[in-house]
Formats: structure tokens, C-alpha cells, sequence
């Protein structure tokens, strides 16, 4: 079988690794680290912009904002009449929110007033939401209540300090279990006139305004409209939303320069040294090989072998590590670094989705250039005569 | 057989450094024959054999073996010629280091479409008859000069080649190996192979069995004594 | 074993891995949480905007709205704020504007 040969040629390429054992696991074992880096950054990262796609749609369809001299204000609640009298929207709601510092944990919450309670029968909240005008209680965010001190549950008080310098207390009647932290973990939910209370907000105001529109291609028609309308209005799309989640998961992102310089720099010293010469003893090996009968083109096939034996080996042990990382350990290893200072983060259980274009893309930056780098100064020294071998 | 026509070789031609390494030789040896090319080093002995042994061209001149004019020959049919026609046996022996004998041995045949199990049949058969047969799976670092010698003599046979080309092959044995070495050359010449042998070694040229003495010096041929 | 066949098991060894990975992405995926109704509906209940990824600032909380201490408030995704802006950069503005436009000036 004509295949043969080309066999016989991976065999002698194997056993020429195999000679230099320690040099050819250290370049397979730093080529998989940087498989692994890259790679687990991709998954995470497309991971989490898809986790944000799926949930985002679910977004208002335009946040209405009140600007002041360019900073952000609060919203007259009147304009959701005019809004309201906009072709194509269907619906505006108040939102009320916020944060609160805990010091004492030193952790930042997000506090929701709620207009409507719905979500009755949401399977990942247990216990219940307030209701609307019900006074001194609240449902929190898995997150907030295992960082507190005293770890909170269904039916414990929560205290927070009111602008008036009172400290009022809620019952905690709902918490959002911690499948939907990625959206939940910081939340404390607690009725309207609570948050108003709370932090002494004007009637007739509201933090922002959700418009609902329910044609999707009117949503910049009406934004415009508002815009024109309340010059001193802000209107901020979903899709931007969207977008900017994009762009903070980007994979060019900062994410990948600051952590993965290092490998990177090192990865391409290690290949830069392989591309710019052959030790001697390799050259003599090649002159050997030609002076008894080796082709130039046997030569060659030999090193796209030890290429590709390197490069695939670490390719794909990389992919695989990288995904039981991401996928099965919760990137136990990123994750310190996405979440920064935060003291209450939700529980990564990634949803595995795969970007084969950007693995494919990795490959072909990877595997591709690491063969060349192999076989490209062999070609130089596989292509002079070989009597080089008799006279050196 | 091997035929050579005012071949001239330079080196690092147009260079400074450039050397005249063989000028305007010719020769001829015959099937059958055990040729010696004699001379001091420098002489051009084995520029000559190279060219000979298709592993470089002349600069000017023609180069004949086996009725075939090798010297304008494309590179993939010199290596043909070269990996059908002479099996080579290197001063330094070059073997790769790290590998077994029988690898060794097997390497010039290894990109053809044999079974290595094949290979390894005969690359097993020319060690036995080489008096190797316990060394067969020994790594060749570990081997003695001698056995390194007759491992590289078994690979030069392992194409079954019908000349044999050996660069200085005595120049690192004591007299006993050399003298081991050229009754294995001369048994090889009986079995009706051409035997090429370049060196300065009095013991090679002063056997009563080499038929063709070819004296090199400054890449002239300085008398050729046929016996 | 020829070395050769090894290296050819070993590789198709990798590749079942991965093959193996991939059925499991999907399963995973079908029945992640991500997935579920109930989160979507606390998203649309509660008109959330934003993921909990970086709750350490109040400004890198809701990096899609503008809040009183945000250190640029120009924009939704304004968010350069040291240390925040060397790990995540600001979005495309251009994109994002053009799109309002381009849906706009048709006839």
C-alpha cells in the first residue's frame, strides 16, 4: 500500500522525539498551557456573552433615563403619559433602584422597588415576592444572603440604614436560589413605597422608565421620538444592551491581553527560536538522511510529522482541559479575575456553549504556523547538497 | 561503471574564501573493481567521491555511472541513483544517535513502501552475516568503534547496492579493525560489488588486492596504477 | 505496537474526548438553568438590564446604565474607570449610534 511510506516516516519521526524526550514534553506541555489559556478564555467568554443574548432579550425594550446637565436624574413619572402617547409603545413602567453599601460585609446591593409582584410561581424563588404596597419586607438574592455574617434565610430581618438615618427592617419573605444568581445574586427586592422610604425619593418620581414597544423594528423610531421630544432625556436600547455585553466579553478583550501576555510572549519566543535556525546537530541528522538516500521531499514530510505530532498532541489536550475547566470546575481559574473586588459574585455553572469558528480560528493560529516554523528551516538545510555531511 | 570527464569542483565559487577542491580529473573504474583514491587531506579524494556518489554536482565536467550522465541530473533522480546505486560509509560513521542498530541499519530504506517487518528481516540478515547478531536492539551510542564501523557498513548494504563508496573508513580503527574492515570489503568485492575507497591509511593501498590506485594531489590526478 | 499506530490511537482517543464533550455540551445545554423560563420571566418581571459579574463598583454592577456615580455618563457602556477599563474596554459607539440612524432615515 502506497501509504506505507509515510508510515514508516511517522514511526522514525516518533522515535527522533522520543530522543530528545525532556526538550519535545516541555515545548508539548507550554504549547498546551497556551491552548489551554486562550481556549479557556473563548469558552468563558462566549459562554457568558451567549448566557447574556438568552437573558437580555428579556430586557425592557428602551430604559428611559432623565439627564441634568449631563448627569443622570431622576425621572418625572408624568412623562410616561406623553411616552405612552408615542405610536408603538405599548406599555411604560417606573423602575425604582439602586445601591446599598453594606459595610459591614463591604459588599455593594442592588435594591429594587417593586411596583407589581408577579413571579408567583417561579420555580427558582422560594418563598414569595412583596406585594405592592406591603411594608418591611423583602426577597434577596442567594448571594446576599450567604455573604452576610449571620448567613440569612427565609424568615430572618435584614437591616438597612434609611437616608433619614433611621435603620429599618425587613423580613426576608422570597430568595432567588442561586440557579438565577448570574441575573439575582446582589438583589434585594422590597415594595415601592419601601424604596421611596428608603431613600427619601420624591413622589411622582422614579429612578428610570421601561417602554415597552411591540414591534421590534419601531424600537429606534420610538427612541428617536423621544429623544426629540425630552431633549433632556435618555433613551437606551436593548439591542445596546446587548451590545455592550458583547463588548465587554469580546475575545479581544482586555481579559486576554493582561492575563495571557506572559504565555503569549513566551509562546512565541519558543517558536521564534525554532523558526530562526536548526541546531547543528539537527542539520547533521538531515545531511545524514540525505546522503543515504533521503528525499528532500522525505526530509520535509519528516518534519511536518514532528509539527503536527507537537501541535495536534497539545491542541487538543489543551481544548480538552480547558473545557473540563470551564465547563465541569466552574473556571475555577479565570473566575478570580472577572470577579475583581466583588464581594457577593453568582455561582459559575457556565452554560457550554461552543464557538466552533473561534476554536477553528485558534487552530489555524496555532497548529498551522508551528508546523511552518518547524518545516521552513528545514527546508533550507534539506535543500543544500548533501556532501556537507563528508566534509564537515 | 562510474566514469568521470575533466570534472572540476569549486567551492564557494566567486567568493573570496573560494576553493578549488578537484580540477579537470578524469577517471574511470570498472565494474567489479577495488578502487583506492589515494592522497594527503586536501588532495580532493573526497570531493571526488561525493561527486561520484551523486551528493554534489561538478562545476564543470561530466560525471558517468552507470552509462547515466548523473552530473545534470534533477535532484529527485539523483537521489534515486544515489539511494539505488552506493551505499555509503562515512569517516565519522554518522550514525543517528539514540536509536537502535537495526533502526540504523533500516534507515536508508525507511521512505519506501516495505513493511518495516520486511525491513527488518534483511537489516537483521546483513548484521548476522556482520557478526552483529547480539547487538541488534542496542542503542548505537553504547556500541564500540568497531561495531559502530560494521553497523555502518550494514546500513551501506542495506539497498543492496552495487558500489560502495567509503570515505577514510580505517581512520578512526586500530589495525586490527582495519584489517577486520577490508576483508569485509573484499568479501563484498568477491560477491561482485565495486568497491570506492578514499584514504591516505598505507594499510588499504598496499593490499595485493586493490586494482585501481588513483593518486590525488591539489585536486589533480597525480598517477593512476592499475594492478 | 508501532509507534505510529500509537499515536494514531492516542489521537483518536483525544478526538472520542472531545466527541464525547461535545454530546455533553448539548445534554448540559438542554437542561441548563440558563435555559429556564423562570429566570427569563424574573428578567422581564423585574426589568433587570444587567448580569452580576462585578458588583466590587456601583458603577461596574450595571454597565449599561448610567447612575449617579458613574465615572463618564455619556453613554450606556461608558464605563472607563481604573481599574475596570484596562480589563474591559469600551464598546463600539459608532455601531451603536448608526444603528438608530440607518432604521430611521428610510423613507
Amino acid at each position: 500500500m502506497a501509504l506505507e511510506k509515510h508510515i514508516n516516516i511517522l514511526d522514525y519521526t516518533l522515535q527522533s522525539l522520543l530522543r530528545r524526550k525532556f526538550k519535545n514534553i516541555g515545548i508539548i506541555m507550554v504549547f498546551t498551557l497556551v491552548i489551554f489559556t486562550v481556549s479557556s478564555i473563548i469558552f468563558l467568554s462566549y459562554s457568558l456573552r451567549q448566557e447574556a443574548h438568552l437573558l437580555l432579550k428579556n430586557s425592557p425594550e428602551i430604559v428611559v433615563q432623565k439627564m441634568r446637565a449631563g448627569r443622570h436624574e431622576l425621572i418625572s413619572t408624568w412623562l410616561m403619559t406623553e411616552i405612552r402617547g408615542i405610536p408603538g409603545v405599548s406599555d411604560v413602567e417606573p423602575r425604582y433602584w439602586g445601591y446599598y453599601y453594606d459595610s459591614g460585609v463591604k459588599a455593594n446591593y442592588t435594591i429594587l422597588g417593586i411596583g407589581a409582584s408577579g413571579l408567583e410561581n417561579n420555580k427558582v424563588v422560594s418563598g414569595r415576592m412583596p406585594s405592592p404596597h406591603e411594608k418591611n419586607v423583602a426577597a434577596i438574592g442567594r448571594g446576599i444572603a450567604d455573604v452576610r455574617v449571620i448567613k440569612k434565610d427565609l424568615g430572618s430581618i435584614l437591616y438597612l440604614q434609611a437616608a433619614d438615618n433611621k435603620w429599618m427592617n425587613f423580613n426576608i419573605v422570597g430568595i432567588f436560589e442561586s440557579d438565577s444568581g448570574i441575573m439575582t445574586a446582589d438583589l434585594i427586592v422590597i415594595s415601592k413605597e419601601d424604596f421611596k422610604a428608603l431613600v427619601s425619593m420624591p413622589d411622582d418620581t422614579a429612578t428610570d422608565l421601561a417602554v415597552h414597544v411591540s414591534n421590534e423594528a419601531e424600537i429606534p423610531t420610538v427612541a428617536r421620538k423621544i429623544k426629540e421630544q425630552f431633549p433632556d432625556s435618555r433613551p437606551i436600547l436593548r439591542d445596546e444592551i446587548i451590545r455592550t455585553y458583547d463588548a465587554v466579553f469580546g475575545w479581544r478583550s482586555g481579559l486576554i491581553i493582561t492575563l495571557f501576555m506572559g504565555a503569549l510572549i513566551a509562546f512565541i519566543i519558543l517558536a521564534w527560536d525554532k523558526a530562526t535556525g536548526l541546531s547543528a546537530e539537527e542539520k547533521q541528522e538531515i545531511g545524514i538522511l540525505k546522503a543515504i538516500g533521503w528525499e528532500t521531499s522525505d526530509v520535509l514530510e519528516m518534519k511536518f510529522w514532528e509539527g503536527l505530532v507537537i501541535s495536534l498532541t497539545s491542541f487538543m489536550c489543551g481544548i480538552i482541559l480547558a473545557y473540563i475547566h470551564i465547563f465541569f470546575m466552574g473556571a475555577s481559574l479565570l473566575a478570580p479575575a472577572l470577579k475583581g473586588w466583588s464581594v457577593i459574585y453568582p455561582e459559575f455553572r457556565l452554560a457550554p456553549f461552543i464557538d466552533f469558528y473561534q476554536i477553528a480560528i485558534l487552530m489555524s493560529l496555532t497548529v498551522v504556523p508551528y508546523i511552518a516554523s518547524t518545516i521552513i528551516p528545514s527546508w533550507k538545510a534539506s535543500i543544500t547538497d548533501p556532501d556537507i555531511v563528508m566534509r564537515g | 561503471m562510474i566514469k568521470t570527464e575533466n570534472v572540476t569542483k569549486y567551492f564557494n565559487r566567486g567568493n573570496p574564501d573560494e576553493v578549488l577542491a578537484v580540477n579537470d580529473v578524469s577517471i574511470e573504474v570498472k565494474e567489479g573493481d577495488f578502487a583506492v583514491f589515494k592522497g594527503p587531506s586536501g588532495s580532493g579524494k573526497t570531493t571526488l567521491l561525493s561527486l561520484i556518489g551523486c551528493m554534489s554536482r561538478p562545476t564543470s565536467g561530466r560525471v558517468i555511472v552507470e552509462d547515466r550522465d548523473v552530473s545534470r541530473l534533477p535532484e529527485r533522480f539523483m537521489t534515486e541513483v544515489r539511494r539505488n546505486t552506493f551505499g555509503f560509509i562515512f569517516q565519522q560513521f554518522h550514525l543517528i544517535k539514540g536509536i537502535s542498530v537495526c533502526d540504523n541499519v533500516m534507515l536508508p530504506v525507511l521512505p519506501t513502501d516495505i513493511k518495516p517487518s520486511k525491513l527488518r528481516k534483511s537489516a537483521v540478515r546483513i548484521l548476522e552475516n556482520l557478526g552483529m547478531s547480539g547487538r541488534i536492539d542496542f542503542p548505537v551510542q553504547k556500541l564500540s568503534g568497531g561495531e559502530q564501523q560494521r553497523t555502518a557498513i550494514a546500513r551501506a548494504l542495506i539497498n543492496n547496492p552495487d558500489i560502495i563508496l567509503a570515505d577514510e573508513p580505517t581512520a578512526h580503527l586500530d589495525t586490527h579493525l582495519s584489517e577486520e574492515f577490508l576483508s569485509i570489503m573484499r568479501n563484498l568485492q568477491q560477491q561482485g560489488k565495486t568497491i570506492v575507497i578514499a584514504t591516505h591509511d598505507p594499510l588499504v593501498y598496499d593490499k595485493d588486492y586493490v586494482s585501481l590506485i588513483i593518486e590525488m594531489r591539489d585536486g589533480r590526478v597525480r598517477e593512476i596504477i592499475r594492478n | 505496537m508501532r509507534r505510529s499506530t500509537m499515536f494514531f490511537v492516542f489521537t483518536a482517543i483525544n478526538l472520542v474526548i472531545m466527541a464525547l464533550l461535545y454530546i455533553q455540551s448539548h445534554i448540559s445545554l438542554s437542561e441548563h438553568h440558563i435555559l429556564r423560563k423562570d429566570i427569563k420571566e424574573i428578567v422581564k418581571t423585574l426589568h433587570l438590564t444587567d448580569m452580576v459579574l462585578a458588583t466590587d463598583a456601583r458603577y461596574t454592577r450595571n454597565p449599561t446604565q448610567a447612575d449617579l456615580f458613574s465615572a463618564f455618563q455619556d453613554y450606556p457602556g461608558s464605563i472607563e474607570h481604573f481599574p475596570t477599563g484596562s480589563v474591559i474596554p469600551p464598546p463600539d459607539m459608532d455601531s451603536m449610534g448608526k444603528l438608530i440612524e440607518i432604521k430611521t432615515d428610510g423613507p
